[in-house]
């Protein structure tokens, strides 16, 4: 039974906010992919339009970077194709896109840097090495050593509204509207281009959608641009992507090679792993480090190895900006570690299953050399509870009969099943330790209304239905007296990048705080009263992973993840046809709401495992007009349970969950159906039924 | 080209070229916050409006097509009682579209129970292409769906299906 919940407020959209005097801009973008001597050719536009250069920008003394490396317009030299290059500002939005595109370029074409997995120096953004224990020594004694290569695609975000920005004023200040995970960002950049005090800014949050952590930084660009052309025109300037141009020119997933060399013993118990990781992050990634920290971190899974040497790079190329996607570089390391051992029950010969047990991640192992886990990690039951629910022991072995009695397939279809853990961590983001800071801000007014004011904005309503829900049970207040209001990021609040899930629960545990504070002094002060909390990490529960200080799993949510797939063997389509998924993630706050962000969750996941990859070396024009999410029609049946424990008062996030298991457990599930290790995600069926042809 | 057709119930007499779109013609006869020329390329739900009570793409619409038909946006199909079940079921089964997407599902609901009184779940996947935003999951919505199809034929046939 679905209980009943109140909708929360939303936010404004883009699409609809208009003010008096308003102007539209649109792009003036790059048409090939490196270039130099680049340059806009004036020309003559119809009254009332006006181009912005560079050139513009600095004769009028404001700046042309935002952040350090990170240009608003590309000045004389294009990095990739799509590249911002200048403004074209008038009063009809279509007239501008007609002008934008009939702009004349002048510029020396170049050879374009598409290659990445064998790269120059110069293309190197950001490189980490990461060693313990004893590699070298481990694989000179290992009975088996084995080497794998793991691929994964590019992705679009398919955001729900397409990427832009509103800059206008309100009083003396100047204000942008825009959907960004992270305002604070926005502010500062804006601040930086206009050369004003970051107090003149104020950055108000529009709706962001299943953002999927596509707008994290790319806002602050947008932003700057429609800012910057209102101080040139003196008029507020709305900026708004086509859908065309979000898909072809905004950023996207990360590709990523991930190269596992493992040493074991006879029973596939790990003894060392040697991974060299490298991510292509296009042209220009402020975010490099992070992507490369968190996927060096998620590198061994959910399994345990005594000695580990990781070697990671960020290489930039001549495509758009490509960056973070659902668990922000997690999944790349998610799939390459189950792959792998897909790929080594192959060669033992092993079940998956088997070389799962013996190296599963449990309390009291010392994972990445640091202190012995003192956190409860709780796969056998998640396990034993997922082969129940999938009837997993009894279908995986009958797959498994089929193939040897039909290894033709007469049959037409193929079918198989697996099970891959994964966790989501809560480890903290950004450094310095102040960009991950968060405030809540909670006032009981006379009129007995409750208002929470966060600065970090929710994605999705039912985030924001979370944090009523939260103040609603520790006030024993009804839902319709508490109000959320809009996220204003002004001098007032430092905030760091709200996540797909982790901001959100860092949130809602602030809301608790704030509330229990509140409730202390309700019946001794007079109304209003005002209560304020802020993040506060405990060191002994934070993880350094330079100095393998803390405990790495403090605070992450566990998972498993067990699926059904079938292929068709003369098509090569595969087909999911059921997910199960058990979860530990602490307090539930709704239950039904998290059930349905999960849900649609599992279906963005599987878009990474069937859906269309984007192409950024040869995406075009007409790319665009086939872009599809897959399919309702392919949609698996879902269930979906949570471990709870009773003892546990403290919710965690869970929206990163299906990304971390689904792509491998599709893979799994598609390596025992077909018999075959693509060692890539996406996969779509003419890449299937080209590897059974091949075989 | 002159065209005349009914928007929202009111008769319009319109100058079109051959080339134009509906959604942009249909954008300058009133203020109509559900009309987005969004994708333009009958992908994302975004332009949808019922013409002759045909749920169609206005963007991939030709304008001259328009001609003699009768047009409803969210905008009118937001006063009948179809839309009310509607809204009321999405709330009832915690199925919250984003603010986006939100009114281009809500027709899409309304054209599958216009077409399939009591849809079954099959269909309900088949009508979700329609509208491309994934904010929301295939479980509440059919929920939702099933939910507005009990109301809608309770309150037109005094009868639920179920």
């Amino acid at each position: 039974m679905i209980a009943k919940q109140q909708n929360s407020e939303s936010l404004p959209l883009l699409t609809t906010l208009s003010v008096p005097e308003m102007l539209s801009a649109t792009v003036i973008r790059s048409r090939t992919a490196k270039a130099i001597n680049l340059q806009v050719v004036p020309s003559k536009l119809p009254a009332g339009y006006r181009m912005i250069t560079p050139k513009d920008i600095e004769e009028e003394g404001y700046g042309t970077y935002y952040s350090p490396n990170l240009p608003i317009f590309a000045n004389g030299q294009a990095h990739y194709r799509g590249e911002p290059l200048g403004l074209i500002v008038g009063p009809d939005p279509v007239t501008c896109d007609e002008l934008a595109q009939a702009v004349e370029l002048s510029y020396e074409d170049q050879e374009p840097q598409f290659f990445w997995e064998s790269f120059a120096s110069s293309q190197i953004a950001y490189r980490k090495t990461f060693v313990y224990g004893n590699p070298d020594e481990a694989f000179k004694k290992a009975a088996r050593v084995e080497k794998g290569i793991y691929h994964n695609g590019v992705f679009d975000h398919h955001y729900s509204e397409p990427m832009g920005a509103l800059a206008t004023w309100e009083y003396d200040k100047m204000v942008v509207y825009c959907a960004s995970q992270w305002p604070s960002h926005v502010r500062d950049a804006v601040a930086t281009v206009l050369r004003v005090p970051a107090a003149d800014i104020a950055i108000k949050t529009t709706e962001i959608g299943t953002a999927l952590d596509g707008r994290l930084w790319l806002p602050s660009q947008v932003a700057c641009q429609a800012a910057l052309a209102a101080r040139l025109c003196r008029k507020p300037i709305k900026i708004l992507f086509t859908r065309k141009e979000d898909y072809l020119y905004t950023s996207k997933q990360a590709r990523s090679s991930v190269t596992i060399k493992s040493a074991t013993d006879n029973n596939g118990r790990f003894l060392a792993l040697d991974i060299v990781m490298i991510l292509n992050i296009g042209a220009y990634n402020p975010m490099a480090e992070e992507l490369v920290n968190q996927a060096m971190a998620a590198i061994t899974g959910s399994y345990s190895c005594p000695s580990i040497r990781i070697e990671a790079y960020a290489v930039k190329t001549n495509v758009v900006p490509l960056g973070a996607l659902g668990s922000i570089g997690s999944s790349y390391a998610f799939f390459a570690i189950e792959a792998h051992i897909n790929h080594l029950a192959k060669v033992l010969p092993k079940t998956p299953a088997e070389i799962k047990s013996v190296n599963i991640l449990l309390k009291g192992h010392s994972n990445f050399g640091a202190e012995p886990l003192e956190t409860e990690i709780p796969f056998r039951r998640i396990t034993e509870k997922l082969e129940e629910l999938s009837d997993f022991k009894r279908k995986y072995a009958s797959y498994e009969l089929v193939k040897k009695r039909d290894p033709g397939c007469r049959e037409g279809v193929v079918r198989g099943i697996a099970i891959t853990l994964g966790y989501q961590s809560d480890r903290s983001f950004f450094k310095p330790p102040a960009m991950n800071s968060y405030t809540v801000e909670v006032a009981l007014d006379r009129t007995l209304n409750l208002t929470i004011n966060t600065h970090g904005a929710a994605g999705s309503p039912s985030v924001r239905a979370m944090w009523k829900t939260t103040a609603s049970r520790f006030l024993s207040m009804d839902e319709k007296d508490i109000h959320l209001l809009p996220p204003v990021c002004n001098n007032q609040n430092q905030c760091g990048p709200m996540t797909l899930s982790r901001g959100a629960t860092v949130v809602n545990q602030l809301i608790e705080r704030a509330c229990r504070a509140l409730q202390k002094r309700r019946f001794r002060e007079s109304l209003p009263i005002i209560a304020r909390a802020q993040t506060r990490l405990p060191p002994r529960v934070t993880w350094e992973q330079n100095s393998l200080v803390g405990q790495p799993f403090a605070g992450a949510s566990w998972c498993g993840t067990a699926m059904e797939i079938q292929v068709d063997r003369l098509t090569g389509e595969a087909r999911p046809l059921c997910v199960w998924m058990v979860i530990d993630a602490g307090r539930i706050v709704i239950p039904d709401r998290a059930l349905s962000s999960l849900r649609a969750s599992i279906l963005n996941a599987l878009n990474l495992c069937i859906g269309e990859e984007f192409c950024p070396e040869t995406v075009s024009e007409e790319n665009y007009l086939y872009q599809r999410v897959i399919s309702p029609s392919l949609y698996p049946t879902m269930q979906i349970e949570f471990l709870g424990s009773e003892r546990t008062t403290r919710s965690k996030g869970l929206g990163e969950l299906p990304f971390a298991t689904i792509p491998p457990a599709f893979y799994s599930a598609l390596t025992q159906a077909i018999g075959l290790e693509p060692k890539q995600l996406p996969l779509q069926g003419s890449d299937i039924l080209k590897r059974l042809e091949e075989e | 080209m002159t065209i005349d057709f009914t928007l929202n119930g009111k008769a319009q007499h319109v100058q079109i070229r051959s080339g134009d779109r509906l959604v942009y013609v249909l954008q300058k006869l009133g203020d109509f916050p559900s009309l987005v020329p969004d994708c333009l390329s009958g992908n994302c739900g975004h332009c949808l409006v019922f013409m002759d009570s045909r749920l169609i793409y206005s963007c991939i619409t030709p304008a001259f097509k328009a001609k003699d038909t009768s047009i409803v946006t969210y905008e009118g199909f937001s006063k009948t009682d179809e839309c009310k079940d509607i809204v009321h079921a999405l709330t009832e089964a915690a199925a919250f579209p984003c603010d986006f997407c939100y009114k281009a599902k809500v027709l899409m609901i309304a054209e599958l129970l216009e077409r399939i009184p009591m849809p079954e779940p099959a269909q309900i996947l088949e009508q979700l292409d329609i509208v491309s935003c994934t904010c929301t999951d295939p479980v509440s919505l059919t929920e939702a769906i099933t939910l507005a199809a009990e109301a809608r034929n309770k309150r037109k046939f005094k009868r639920a299906n179920k």
